[in-house]
């Protein structure tokens, strides 16, 4: 077995404020291979950043240990630990020129000039601003400022990147250019990086796997498609992509399969992730991504459940319909949108399927 | 914190009479504002300059240098003007550094909360106490018989001249230069420290590289600043610099008061004049420059532990330690002088001095209070006149206004006395021994900050409100009374504070212009100094500081409610100290 670029064991950070103690990051372990881009998850004050910046060594963790490539780095100086990071605002030094902000590690690493003026080049190209050496971050536009920070870290060829939400300051159409720039060269580099974002739509079409946070806590790291497909909580089932969360009488488990009681007396069979965790005689969550949801002609069979538009929005490629369920709740549901179909219209009363074959059960 | 106003907008069109004219009919209010306000400082500021000039550019009637020339063949004048500017560069260069040192403490250490809470406190005392009184205190430590020389077994040290005076000086101004530089650190893109550190340099490497070369627009406005100061200074070199050290100030003093010579007088204030107003043109443009400090977007935390290099921060610490334990030493002294039968003769306790004070110097309490009071009241009326009219209003020559309301701002207190005396002197605008003239001296001088903190709240004072105003069909002086002024309280406070403090301790100006029948705490202290009186210099001293305290608690509370009610303000608006 190869040793990890990264491994976090029961890191933990409480910060004093005033006289409270906040638990900034409980108990994170993660264990990263070299070469992978693993993206930082969660809703606003979750702790993402103050985990990165422990891996970065701008804070010590209260507990717990870092070691970056087989070596303990929970106590080694910023400046020591071959790390590369990428601020939220690029914190370039105002007083320098590009060519001079990117240089500015391998000077103090002491390199001679001419390794410097090579890999600076070098470094200015990858990132697509070769002729740029000269000017200053202040006659840079953002995107370009995202480069030279970039280029700035990347010189130093570090072995790991850190990059606490490195596109939210640049403006929609940019930003979607720039994930993929990064990604790019993050694959042709083969560099090990850790990526701090809220947006999840970055974080699926950019990490090889997401550690999702909330809390403080992890609640689950995986491959994008296992989190949208597995999800491990319902945290998880609502924050990665849309989800309609029923809560439905558990009748009986067998194995993964969960059956559940549905209105109309017939029985819903579907998967459960952690069926251990569900129990027969109690209310669980079936959870079911709106594009599974069929909606149909009102018809009392077995599978259907009676249903009332509330409002039914045209979004292009689908029709977003909002459903009233009665008892059980409020759905909603996405179908797309062919020529000629029928559109129902709000106060229609309608029939929902559930594809059962995409939808799981989570603990209530 | 040093107020960067720069007005952008094109200068207004060039005036013509149909301009004006229109102006009559179109703004009736300003036209007449600005009638008053012009008439105001041609009275205020511009007669005396020009009785100054006169004094020193016209002999017998002619334009001659034979005045000039005279004052600089003596040999002792010279000397006065040399002195000046080494004493003004090793004041700025002092004042600075050990500024540096107090604002690293307070921003790049993760030292306890209350120890950098006292230490701020302390460099507030030398901002808030009469310019000389580090300079009585040190006299009373390192003086003839002094306390500190006896503490630690030293015989005679002869301390009178420039060193005596660098001391006290940079122990007064250094505080103006920490607040500057405090300021320039605080804004700092905390993650610039950060992403040097993660690229691999070293502490020092960091320091050097980034922060020392970031605090550069800072450190270049602490020095113009403190150079302004200490070459301005009157009442400190007037106590130590004894005669082996004669400065600008103090001879042009001397020649005054000692020797009636008007026109010697004016001739070394003129010499005053010219570095004291190229140092604040230099200082003015440099702030009105961008300075690199932007900050984009969302800035991360600052790290929980310090980044200063290790040795560095023993150095801050033993620094701003000893100096923060020095001042309380001198504030200590005069404590303890004014409190003693005979200083270092006689150490019995005595309430005699604060006696005198209350009995004998009542009059000079109770003066010094209206004063202060009336001037403030006008000055800072005055301010918001002249500070909403630059900022909101559009009239030929508003820079032009803009400078020369804050002309004798930029010069030297002692220069601004002469100027009045030769001005005020004879008809037809006798005003010499009234209470006037001193209120008007420290009008014009000290509501140059009210002026500024006017304009920059108005900046940001969102013009619409008052557009909302005008359209809802109020008048424009009711806007004014009752929208702009409202926003503005904060601003016109942080104003009046700093006005009252100097209207309280200021005396380079004031020195020329008292009278048997108006006098002044300050004035009271530099007699009981020259008549060698230490104890009852330091009860004086002693009533005075717990005057202003008393005062300067009171505004920062009012300002603190004000601020709770109407938003945003500067508290610390000093970015000149006039002497
Ligand atoms: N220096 C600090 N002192 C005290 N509390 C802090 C400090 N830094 C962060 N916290 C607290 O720790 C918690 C986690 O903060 P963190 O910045 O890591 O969140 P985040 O997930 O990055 O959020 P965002 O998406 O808003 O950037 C928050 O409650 C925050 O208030
Ligand atoms: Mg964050």
């Amino acid at each position: 077995m190869t040793t990890p670029a990264l491994e976090l064991v029961d890191v933990t950070k409480i910060f004093q404020k005033d006289k409270e103690k906040v638990k900034a990051v409980d108990s994170v372990s993660l264990s990263v291979s070299k070469g992978e881009m693993v993206i930082f998850l969660g809703p606003s004050g979750c702790g993402k950043t103050t985990t990165l910046r422990m891996i970065a060594g701008f804070e010590l963790p209260t507990s717990g240990r870092i070691t970056i490539d087989g070596a303990e780095m929970t106590n080694v100086p910023v400046n020591k630990r071959g790390i590369g990071f990428v601020f939220q605002n690029y914190a370039l030094f105002p007083h320098m020129s590009v060519f001079n902000n990117v240089a500015y590690g391998l000077r103090s690493r002491g390199e001679s000039d001419s390794i410097i003026q090579g890999k600076v080049k070098d470094a200015l190209a990858l990132v697509g601003l070769a002729n740029a050496g000269n000017r200053y971050p202040n006659q840079l536009s953002g995107g370009e400022q995202q480069r030279v920070a970039l280029a700035r870290v990347l010189v130093m060829e570090p072995k790991l990147l850190l990059m606490d939400e490195p596109l939210s300051n640049l403006d929609a159409k940019l930003r979607i250019y720039m994930r993929t720039e990064i990604r790019r060269i993050q694959k042709k580099l083969g560099i090990t990086c850790l990526y701090v974002t809220h947006d999840q739509a970055e974080a699926l079409t950019m990490a090889d796997r997401i550690m999702v946070m909330n809390k403080g806590r992890v609640e689950q790291v995986g491959a994008p498609y296992d989190l949208y497909s597995q999800p491990q909580s319902l945290f998880v089932a609502d924050f990665i992509g849309q989800a309609n969360i029923l809560k439905v009488p558990v009748t009986g488990i067998h194995g993964e399969t969960v059956q559940a009681a549905m209105p109309g007396g017939w029985v819903l069979s579907a998967r459960a992730t952690i069926p251990e965790r569900i129990e027969p005689g109690k209310n669980a969550s079936l959870v079911i991504r709106p594009e599974n949801v069929l909606v149909v002609s009102k018809a009392q069979k077995e599978g259907h459940l009676p249903a009332r538009v509330m409002s039914a929005i045209f979004m292009g490629s689908h029709i977003e319909y909002h459903l009233d369920l009665g008892n059980m709740g409020s759905l909603i549901a996405f179908s797309s949108f062919k020529p000629g179909m029928h559109i129902f219209n709000e106060d229609d009363e309608v029939s929902v399927v559930l594809d059962s074959a995409v939808s799981m059960f989570l603990p209530a | 914190m040093p107020s960067n106003i720069t007005i952008e907008q094109p200068p207004a069109m060039n005036s013509s009479k149909a301009q004006r004219a229109s102006l009559i009919r179109k703004d009736p209010a300003l036209f007449s504002a600005l009638i008053a306000i012009w008439l105001s400082l041609a009275i205020f500021i511009f007669l005396p300059l020009v009785r100054l000039l006169a004094a020193t550019f016209i002999v017998n009637g002619t334009l001659s240098f034979a005045n000039l020339s005279k004052i600089l063949s003596k040999a002792y004048n010279v000397r006065a003007f040399y002195n000046s500017l080494i004493l003004a560069m090793a004041v700025s260069a002092a004042g600075t550094l050990i500024g540096y040192l107090f604002a690293l403490a307070i921003t790049r250490t993760n030292w306890p909360k209350p120890l950098k809470w006292l230490l701020s406190a302390i460099t507030i005392l030398p901002l808030i106490s009469p310019p000389f009184t580090s300079s009585i205190s040190l006299t009373l430590a390192l003086g003839p018989n002094g306390m500190l020389l006896k503490a630690l077994g030293l015989g005679q040290l002869n301390f009178y001249g420039f060193w005596g005076t660098w001391i006290s000086e940079t122990l007064t101004y250094f505080p103006v230069a920490f607040m500057v530089l405090t300021a320039i650190l605080t804004t700092m893109d905390a993650n610039l420290d950060d992403a040097a550190l993660s690229l691999g340099a070293s502490r020092w490497r960091m320091f050097g590289t980034v922060t020392v070369p970031l605090s550069m627009p800072g450190i270049a406005n602490a020095i113009l600043l403190l150079f302004g100061s200490s070459l301005a200074d009157f009442a400190t070199p007037l106590i130590l610099g004894g005669h082996t050290f004669p400065v600008l100030p103090t001879q042009a003093y001397l020649q005054i008061t000692g020797l009636y010579d008007l026109k010697g007088g004016s001739g070394l204030s003129f010499l005053l004049l010219v570095p004291a107003l190229l140092v604040y043109l230099f200082q003015r443009s440099l702030v009105g420059k961008r300075s690199y400090v932007t900050i984009t977007g969302k800035t991360g935390a600052r790290s929980q532990f310090s980044h200063l290099p290790h040795a560095l921060e023993i150095a801050v610490g033993a620094v701003s330690i000893f100096i923060s334990a020095f001042i309380l030493y001198l504030y200590f002294i005069i404590l303890w002088g004014s409190f003693v039968k005979i200083w270092s003769v006689n150490n019995t306790f005595t309430l005699d001095h604060f006696i005198y004070v209350f009995s004998h110097g009542r009059k000079a309490i109770t003066d010094t209070l209206k004063i202060a009071v009336v001037s403030t009241v006008v000055g800072s009326l005055l301010a918001v006149v002249i500070g909403y009219v630059i900022q909101r209003k559009k009239f030929a020559g508003r820079r032009v206004l803009e400078f020369s309301s804050m002309l004798n701002y930029a010069l030297p207190g002692t220069v601004v006395g002469i100027a009045y005396i030769l001005a005020f002197n004879e008809k037809p605008i006798l005003l010499t021994g009234t209470m006037t003239i001193l209120v008007a001296a420290y009008v014009f001088r000290y509501y140059a900050t009210g002026i500024r903190s006017v304009i920059a709240s108005l900046q940001q004072v969102d013009p619409a409100l008052e557009e909302a105003s005008l359209s809802l069909g109020a008048s424009s002086t009711r806007t004014f009374f009752n929208v702009t002024v409202p926003l503005i309280i904060p601003a016109v406070l942080a104003g009046m504070r700093y006005l009252f403090i100097h209207c309280m301790t200021a005396i380079s100006a004031t020195i020329f212009l008292v009278s048997v029948r108006w006098t002044l705490l300050t004035t009271r202290i530099l007699e009981s100094m020259t008549e060698l009186q230490f104890s009852q210099a330091s009860a004086f001293s002693i009533v005075l500081i717990v005057l202003v305290f008393i005062a300067d608690a009171l505004m920062l509370w009012l300002m603190r409610l004000s601020t709770r009610k109407f938003g945003t303000t500067q508290e610390t608006l000093y970015d000149n100290t006039g002497a």
